[in-house]
């Protein structure tokens, strides 16, 4: 086999990659060409003789619509934002502690055996739909959260709200933080482990303060993804979150509503300028992702190259 | 370790503690009302809030009560199973035992009841015909007749029934009236219908015309649903010979006298929609009136108990 014959098969594969790579990188271009050109439109048209949407009170208002649909252009987002990064933060208090130890148990402590049967169940938890999260909250949590409202003597509404979309997004998240945050305990050096050892620790110092620690990049890159799961999540959160109108929410057991889940309700009904809003709430959705996303990533670099 | 345990344990004791002891003691009539709505966009909420005399509501969430929650039908009926103070409104069809159905105005929410037209919470679907020397062929013109015949018949009252809404009509089954229609023992494939008018109605007429079609010579069948008042504008209207002209429009309002031009013979109901009230089994409450739940919907009867002592 002449080495002529194999660059030019190299070359062909080189080519075909870039191709495919390229195809697939045009389609985030795309999408924000596509969201941003519908999105802009409430703003800077008159909407059919109802008069543009003003972009600082789209931002800052804490009612999503004042006015009769089709008719009214006083929307409002600022609360959304809020609700939606607040939201996101309390799931990711609850599966970000949950998921970190699976995964501990998962690489180092459980038995070869129980530790494959558990890592076929977490795959299996983030293959399921985010729709099926969605109903388990409705059957499952709503009624739970609404009796336990209930003994504390708060009327809840039927037990949607802010508790249980933030249970189900953490549901949703942990199989994400296990899986990434496994693979990357599993990957520490066991030298290191093992020098700590020498040195008179026990196995839980060790576990806790050197593989975690060691480990801490990859389960921020872990942390990172479920956030952004929970942030773009619509379908399970819509179906939980009671849909508030108005906000911020704070209140555990009050309804609340996100950006997505707002995007959702009615949008198979709606027209005009109560459908394109729903692009604009998607170029805020796409920003406040990315902003988080580089924030994480800054605080990530900046505590996350200890062991390197 | 003990003293963990100990804390540990307290916890847990609180816990059980507090949810053992419901606070039950200020009773049913201080519970608040929790208010449920479908969107703005939904046909049964501008059913709900016309019917009930809160037209404004129908489209604008801002003259709600604050904290109103926002669903679908199929939510709104899972809620009312567990939140027992809560008030909701769905469409007659949907109903079952899981929830507790309120009657408007002392009469209760029954099919009977609607046909009847002693239920007062529910709004006329009706249909108008271009009339009689406007069709551009007679073959138009008596397909059209047909249709109106297959929508009255009883497979165009099962059409209508599981689409949703009550059916008025009932007249026969068709396999025994369509000797009536010999236009549809043609082949009308080459022929369209075009429907329209009231875009709540649009889920039934599209029904109605899917079932037609293969019964009556496979007529192509066009709906384009705008709005009740373009029922009576494109058919009979100042629009019927225009670009959007069609066979049959329809309305989920009654038509005004101003749009009842036509010979009598050209217009007719099809179904009424009919919309409940629906709370919690455990509810005490039986029956509400219009304007009532009005006031539970803007915010003024905040309490069950208002309701109760009102």
């Amino acid at each position: 086999m002449g080495s002529k014959s194999l660059s030019r098969v190299d070359r062909i594969t080189y080519f075909l990659l870039t191709i495919v790579g390229l195809i697939s990188a045009s389609f985030i271009v795309f999408i924000s060409i596509f969201i941003a050109l519908k999105g802009v439109l409430p703003f800077l048209t008159d909407n059919l003789g109802l008069g543009s949407v003003s972009l600082f009170k789209f931002l800052t208002q804490t009612v999503w619509l004042n006015g009769p649909t089709f008719v009214s252009t006083a929307y409002g987002a600022g609360f959304l934002i809020v609700n939606t990064l607040y939201i996101a933060f309390l799931s990711l208090l609850i599966s970000f502690p949950i998921g970190v130890l699976t995964a501990l148990f998962i690489a180092k402590i459980a038995p070869k055996k129980i530790a494959g049967i558990l890592r076929t169940i977490i795959e299996l938890l983030s293959a399921i739909p985010s729709i099926v999260y969605g109903l388990v909250g409705v059957g499952f949590f709503l009624p739970i959260i609404y009796s336990l409202a209930r003994s504390f003597g708060y009327s809840s509404s039927g037990g949607s709200g802010t508790l249980a979309t933030v249970f189900v997004l953490a549901l949703m998240s942990i199989p994400t933080i296990t899986s990434i945050s496994e693979v990357s305990i599993r990957s520490v050096d066991q030298s290191i482990e093992h020098a700590s050892l020498a040195l008179g620790a026990t196995f839980t110092q060790t576990r806790f303060k050197i593989t975690l620690l060691a480990a801490k990049s990859g389960i921020f890159s872990g942390a990172i993804l479920a956030i952004g799961r929970s942030l773009g999540e619509a379908t399970a959160v819509s179906l939980v979150a009671g849909n508030a109108r108005s906000g911020p929410t704070f209140g555990l057991f009050d309804i609340t509503s996100t950006i997505t889940s707002t995007m959702l309700t009615g949008l198979k009904e709606t027209q005009g300028i109560d459908y394109d809003i729903r692009f604009s709430l998607g170029i805020v959705l796409m920003v406040v992702i990315l902003l988080t996303n580089m924030i994480l990533n800054y605080i990530k670099k900046k505590v996350g190259n200890v062991h390197a | 370790m003990k003293k963990q345990l100990l804390i540990a344990s307290a916890a847990l004791a609180f816990v059980l503690a507090a949810c053992g002891t419901p606070d039950n003691g200020s009773g049913f009539e201080q519970e608040k009302i929790n208010v449920y709505t479908r969107d703005t966009s939904s046909g049964t909420r501008d059913g709900f809030m016309k019917g009930i005399g809160f037209g404004e509501a129908s489209s604008d969430d801002s003259v709600l009560v604050s904290g109103f929650i926002t669903n679908n039908n199929a939510a709104i009926m899972t809620a009312m199973t567990t939140d027992i103070a809560g008030i909701g409104y769905v469409s007659l069809s949907s109903v079952n035992n899981t929830i507790k159905p309120l009657k408007f105005e002392g009469v209760d929410a029954t099919e009977a009841n609607v046909l009847n037209n002693t239920y007062g919470l529910k709004r006329p679907f009706v249909w108008m015909r271009r009339v009689d020397g406007d069709f551009a062929s007679d073959v138009e013109r008596d397909l059209t007749l047909a249709f109106i015949g297959f929508m009255e018949s009883n497979d165009g009252a099962d059409v209508i029934n599981d689409a949703g809404a009550t059916a008025v009509n009932g007249t026969g089954n068709w396999a025994d009236l369509v000797s009536n229609y010999p236009v549809c023992a043609l082949d009308n494939s080459s022929v369209t219908l075009n429907f329209g008018g009231s875009d709540s109605i649009t889920k039934i007429a599209e029904a109605l015309s899917a079932a037609f079609s293969p019964r009556c010579g496979n007529v192509v069948t066009v709906n384009n649903h705008t709005g009740s008042s373009d029922g009576y504008k494109r058919s009979q209207g100042d629009e019927k010979d225009g670009i959007n002209a069609m066979h049959i429009g329809y309305s989920s309002r009654p038509f005004t006298d101003a749009e009842k031009v036509g010979p009598e013979n050209t217009r007719g109901q099809l179904a009424w929609d009919a919309i409940v009230a629906i709370v919690h089994k455990s509810n005490p409450v039986d029956n509400v009136t219009g304007d009532q739940l009005t006031r539970i919907y803007k915010g003024e009867l905040a309490t069950w108990g208002d309701v109760i002592n009102d």
